[in-house]
């Protein structure tokens, strides 16, 4: 349903790989709602998934970028500006990988070169791209910053390894950031901890079948789809909800409150 | 061994982190050395870079072990 919460609006849309992503339903729901989009993806990613097909579908522009570079970053939000012809009203990060993950590396056994690429490309990532964001003044007052994460960030879930810290580390730049761009911009960052989602990078995690199902069963609303991450995204980058800043906000059916759930013992 | 295969050698060490003993030109990239999808796409695109040519989608398909990597390069370079 549209209402356009969006219209007028300009934003940049990362981590689109193929149908299944959150990001990719953010992006088609965002031109639902009246907003000018540009994507980007890792060359890589881009290559892997279907980024292609939705930036036709969606008539936007593909801006690719390796968000772990400041001069990719910064030709990102140079274009992007020139290309919707303004400054931006929203970002979003949903960029996350981990090659100790892929690898199937036990937590006690990490390659601490590939934990730091993990939190080079999951989390400083997000620093990075709004330190360019902040450096060239590409946002409009009452902008908004979104980038997902998991719970992980705050109990232990095993099988998400050094994924865990990473997403600790996103949602502190959040807050850190929130503070500088809220006081110069009135632009707000905040992060959405969102349910597991059958995703290609969810898929990833090992055990993702039996967790998700767990999960599910756990809230009591059960697990939050990828369509209504979109839908709170939207709201997130509207003027419904200016004075929210700093926050990691929980789309999770009620998991994240939950101690027991009898549910769980009904077979 | 051709100067192409050593380079092809080289890149997949880096890239899936396995060690040069573990690589024989009949391993193949997905059961033998541990690449997932991604790290296909990302040898490919490696390989690309670093001989200085494009590989369409549909021969990259056709390439799964090191040999067909460094048959297909070698009959694609001019050293």
């Amino acid at each position: 349903m549209a209402n356009n919460l969006l219209a007028g609006k300009r934003g940049i849309i990362s981590g689109a790989l193929d149908e299944q992503s959150i990001a990719w339903k953010v992006a088609e729901r965002c031109v639902e709602e009246g907003a000018q989009i540009v994507l980007t993806n890792a060359p890589v990613a881009m290559r892997f998934g279907k980024i292609n097909e939705l930036a036709e579908k969606l008539n936007a522009e593909i801006i690719p970028a390796d968000a772990t570079s400041m001069e990719d970053l910064e030709n990102l939000v140079t274009k992007s500006q020139e290309h919707l012809g303004g400054k931006l009203d929203f970002v979003l990060h949903s960029i996350g990988m981990s090659v100790n993950v892929r690898k199937g590396r036990d937590y006690t056994d990490l390659k601490h070169d590939w934990m730091m690429k993990t939190f080079d490309v999951s989390a400083i990532s997000f620093h990075k791209m709004m330190q360019v964001l902040w450096q060239k003044d590409a946002m409009n007052d009452w902008g908004s910053v979104l980038a997902l994460t998991y719970i992980a960030a705050q109990r232990t879930f095993p099988d998400y390894s050094e994924m865990a810290e990473s997403k600790a580390l996103l949602e502190s730049f959040a807050r850190s950031f929130g503070y500088h761009f809220g006081t110069r911009n009135k632009v707000r960052v905040n992060t959405i901890s969102q349910s597991p989602t059958m995703t290609t990078a969810g898929q990833g995690v090992k055990g993702f079948g039996e967790f998700f199902n767990y999960a599910d069963k756990m809230s009591p609303l059960g697990n939050a789809p990828a369509e209504s991450c979109a839908d709170y995204c939207i709201q997130l980058f509207s003027d419904l909800s200016r004075y929210v800043t700093m926050q990691n906000l929980f789309h999770d059916g009620g998991f994240s409150n939950m101690g027991m759930n009898p549910a769980l013992l009904e077979g | 061994m051709s100067n192409i295969a050593e380079k092809v050698k080289a890149i997949i060490v880096d890239k899936l982190g396995v060690d040069e003993s573990e690589i024989a030109l009949e391993s193949s990239f997905t059961n033998d050395l541990g690449a997932d999808s991604l790290d296909t796409v990302e040898l490919i695109m490696e390989f690309e870079k670093t001989f200085d040519i494009s590989i369409p989608d549909e021969q990259a398909e056709n390439i799964t072990t090191v040999g067909e990597a460094v048959s297909y390069l070698e009959s694609q370079v001019k050293e």
